[in-house]
């Protein structure tokens, strides 16, 4: 994790091998939980997996509606749920120890030994191109969601109240784009780069620094829940921003 | 354990060997367009498995709890006719059993009245042939007692005529007593 990001090399491309395979382990676990819960739904008397679930889908339906016309936000629903569900369990994913890590010592294969060989695995969220990625999005959402909604006349608050005004509303939606994913980033890499740090402690297996980092890991729970609570309702308030007319 | 503590010193000698070197905020084009297409992919997917089966049941659940509440308002109304109807029936049942109770008291007080006038008149005819019956049976015994009368008288008159009969000058007597007996009464 310290060190710089795995590279995978295929022909000009490259890849950052670590942030992939951690973006897909995280999607195949989001999969996996939905084709679970999808079997066992009921209009009767909910599971505890499906009485989650809704209780998230009532969570996020609330942000919406607290924040638009929740019409105009429905159509949304599901990306932001996805949305909420991935930034959160991305988060979490950095504080899991890797108890197979010594299986994967063997495999060269696309680097695997290098990836998944740590005892600590990486969050996708801890790398500035997964975020930027998510940023970009949000960012889209808002540009589509307010010509959907507004038509060419979305593009006029750029030059309100006086076309001078133009650049600064530009550097003001750069600025949504970036302090999106350098929060969320920043964030979570500052976490993962202390739990590497706490590893690092000499004598770390002597009781007395066994107590900061559960600490340090409980907190980080608690940060990544934030985070992607966060980053959820900005792009709520972002998109609502855009939708709900000034008049 | 011989694992754990092969990863523990890996790490540190990788975080050592990178130094903190190395820039964390490095961007890598392919990697940023792998990561929104394979986010866009999961939403895709989680959205097919999971939120919209989720909200249809949602949706299904808010729809069966409207429509129970609609059918318990209905039920309630129906329930409230139904009472309503029933006391109404109640109370025409019991007009109805009030009014047959009093013609069949008047129905019953009507037929003992003739009952009792009917054995009024039965007796009075009863009474009436009794009085026929004792007034012929009266005669008859009048009559009987005359015949047997006249036969004593006969007798007595045998007995006399042959005491003494000599006695001529009293046949005008004889007479006299049966003609007295013949006409008093029994």
């Amino acid at each position: 994790m310290m060190h710089g990001p795995i590279i995978w090399h295929l022909g000009n491309i490259t890849l950052n091998g670590k942030t992939l395979i951690m973006t897909w382990i995280v999607m195949a676990f989001l999969i996996i939980m939905s084709i679970i819960a999808s079997r066992r739904l009921t209009s009767g008397t909910p599971g505890k997996l499906q009485n989650f679930l809704e209780w998230i889908v009532d969570f996020v339906k609330s942000l919406i509606s607290d924040n638009m016309d929740y019409k105009k936000g429905a159509p949304l629903l599901s990306y932001l749920l996805t949305l909420i569900v991935f930034i959160f369990f991305s988060n979490i994913l950095g504080l899991i120890p890797n108890v197979f890590a010594p299986l994967f010592h063997w495999i060269e294969f696309a680097q695997l030994n290098e990836i998944l060989g740590d005892v600590l695995i990486a969050s996708p969220t801890a790398d500035i191109n997964t975020t930027l990625a998510l940023a970009t999005l949000t960012v889209i959402l808002v540009l589509v969601s307010g010509i959907r909604y507004k038509g060419i006349h979305y593009f006029h608050h750029f030059i309100e109240p006086i076309p001078v005004f133009l650049p600064i509303h530009l550097i003001d939606f750069g600025a949504k784009l970036m302090t999106l994913a350098f929060r969320l980033f920043g964030n979570i890499y500052a976490g993962e780069v202390l739990i590497a740090a706490m590893l690092m402690i000499p004598g770390f297996l002597v009781a007395g620094t066994l107590i900061p980092m559960p600490v340090w890991l409980g907190f980080s729970v608690f940060i990544g829940a934030i985070q992607s609570f966060v980053f959820t309702v900005l792009t709520i308030a972002y998109i609502s921003q855009a939708v709900t007319s000034d008049s | 354990m011989n694992f754990f503590i092969n990863g523990f010193t890996y790490t540190i000698a990788s975080a050592a060997a990178s130094g903190g070197g190395g820039n964390p905020v490095s961007f890598n084009f392919y990697t940023y367009i792998v990561q929104i297409m394979s986010f866009l992919i999961l939403v895709w997917i989680i959205k097919r498995f999971a939120w919209k089966p989720l909200m249809n049941m949602m949706e299904k659940r808010r729809q069966y709890i409207a429509d129970s509440l609609a059918q318990a308002e209905q039920e309630r109304n129906e329930a409230a006719r139904i009472k309503q109807e029933y006391q109404e029936d109640m109370h025409r049942a019991r007009l109805e059993a009030k009014s047959i109770i009093e013609k069949a008291t008047q129905e019953s007080e009507q037929r003992a009245a003739e009952i009792l006038d009917q054995a009024r008149r039965e007796t009075e005819k009863l009474k009436l042939a009794a009085l026929a019956e004792i007034e012929r049976e009266r005669e008859k015994a009048v009559s009987e007692l005359r015949l047997q009368v006249v036969n004593m008288s006969v007798a007595v008159a045998e007995k006399v005529i042959k005491q003494k009969l000599d006695i001529q000058g009293q046949e005008a007597l004889i007479d006299q007593f049966i003609q007295e007996v013949g006409d008093r009464p029994c």
